[in-house]
């Protein structure tokens, strides 16, 4: 081998060194890019979660000293109607919007109604309002919200006609729910009328008490509507004989 | 492959930030889903029902995006596997729930339950996570080469 080649050939080793050197110090470079910004990247998901926790929070949290309307029971979520001491509890809970709820009102109503007359159980309507997504207008608080103004007003009787009102009109799912106008009218219908229901009508006096009961709901177990308790254990034939027969069987035990 | 790869990331991605955004708007709605499940003690239902809706808008939007692709799939794989347990046991405990999986959730009349349906899309989804976390090289991503750079397509060894 010449001398020639063989500087060549050295300074061929040397400039493929510097090379490589240069491929590790640019890969070095990289992965310390990467490094920061997936630092970053991490720092930033984690504030979001604080924030967007907090900023949820503070949404969904009621106001202590929000409004709770007078004539409930069961710590304010209830309307109880039949006497305190009757052998069986009946717990009913639902959505004003809820197709399923208004045809076991259809259904069963009625033998509700007489359970209470008859002194065989206490019924404890809990309406709730989980179905907000399903009308345009947030008509399952409104609902819900009108329905506690006339409790307040009017009395459990007057509830009980209204709630009565609320499911023969019914809206579908989907579209708008009856307007606040319709709203003040059925109340006034049942014996609710005057300045003061309307306003707890048109101004969701009750709308943070509709979220307590909601939740209050939530946390007992209840995860659909309606749900029928009877002395605490679900009823699962939502027809008046089920009915009947599911609180006859919680009278003998 | 890599044209194959960007759409898998689309799919996925847009499947998270939707799931994800739609969780935001009704914050009362997101509890009530969690808590349906009756998995978790109480005071961990909020946090999770505030906190998951943001971890899947970021893995969304990094599957979108093409950014830490590897990363994201496999938080993806990781919370579809828990997704995946959460229906499975709200399946087997004979809950009547719905998943909430795109908002909502919780209430479900009985006999509407759809959990095959929800099995069935998560484990497609999983499977589409698994194989973004294995290959992650696709086309149209804005981290680009050096982001998600694996040994076998890292800049340096294609040089001469």
């Amino acid at each position: 081998m010449s001398p020639e080649t063989r500087r060549e050939a050295a300074r061929r080793r040397i400039a493929e060194k510097r090379a490589a050197e240069e491929r590790a110090r640019a890969q070095e470079r990289r992965r310390r890019q990467t490094l920061v910004g997936g630092v970053a990247a991490a720092v930033v998901v984690v504030l979001a979660v604080v924030v967007v926790i907090a900023v949820q929070s503070a949404r969904t949290s009621t106001s202590p000293d929000a409004a709770v309307p007078a004539n409930t029971t069961d710590g304010g979520t209830a309307f109880a109607v039949g006497p305190a001491d009757a052998p069986v509890t009946v717990d009913v809970y639902e959505d004003f919007l809820c197709p399923a709820c208004r045809q076991f009102e259809a259904a069963a109503g009625a033998t509700l109604a007489e359970l209470a007359a008859d002194g065989t159980a206490q019924v404890r309507y809990h309406p709730i309002a989980i179905l907000d997504r399903a009308s345009t207008d947030d008509y399952s608080t409104r609902a819900l919200n009108a329905a506690a103004a006339v409790a307040d007003a009017a009395g459990t009787e007057a509830f009980l006609d209204f709630h009565d009102a609320l499911f023969t009109e019914q809206p579908a799912e989907g579209g708008p729910g009856l307007t606040d106008a319709r709203l003040v009218e059925l109340a006034a219908g049942v014996g609710a009328a005057g300045p003061d229901v309307e306003e707890a009508i048109t101004g969701l006096v009750y709308g943070d008490w509709t979220r307590e009961v909601t939740d209050a709901a939530s946390r007992a177990g209840v995860s659909g509507t309606p749900t029928v308790l009877v002395d605490g254990a679900p009823l699962q034939d939502r027809s008046a004989e089920g009915l009947r027969a599911a609180v006859a069987e919680a009278q003998e035990g | 492959m890599p044209w194959v790869a960007t759409v898998a990331r689309w799919v996925l991605g847009g499947v998270f930030l939707a799931a994800g955004a739609l969780k935001l708007p009704d914050p009362d709605a997101a509890v009530r889903a969690v808590r349906a499940y009756r998995l978790l003690p109480e005071p961990l239902v909020a946090p999770v029902a505030f906190g998951l809706p943001v971890l899947e808008i970021a893995v969304g939007l990094a599957l979108v995006a093409g950014v830490f692709v590897r990363t994201a799939a496999v938080v993806a794989a990781a919370l579809l596997v828990v997704f995946l347990g959460g229906v499975g046991s709200a399946w087997a405990r004979g809950l009547q729930i719905d998943c909430g999986c795109f908002g909502g959730g919780g209430e479900v009349a009985a006999g509407e339950t759809a959990y095959p349906a929800e099995v069935v899309r998560d484990v497609a989804l999983l499977a589409v996570a698994l194989a973004l976390a294995r290959w992650p090289g696709s086309r149209l991503a804005l981290g680009g080469r050096h982001a998600e750079a694996t040994p076998s397509n890292e800049e340096g060894e294609r040089v001469p």
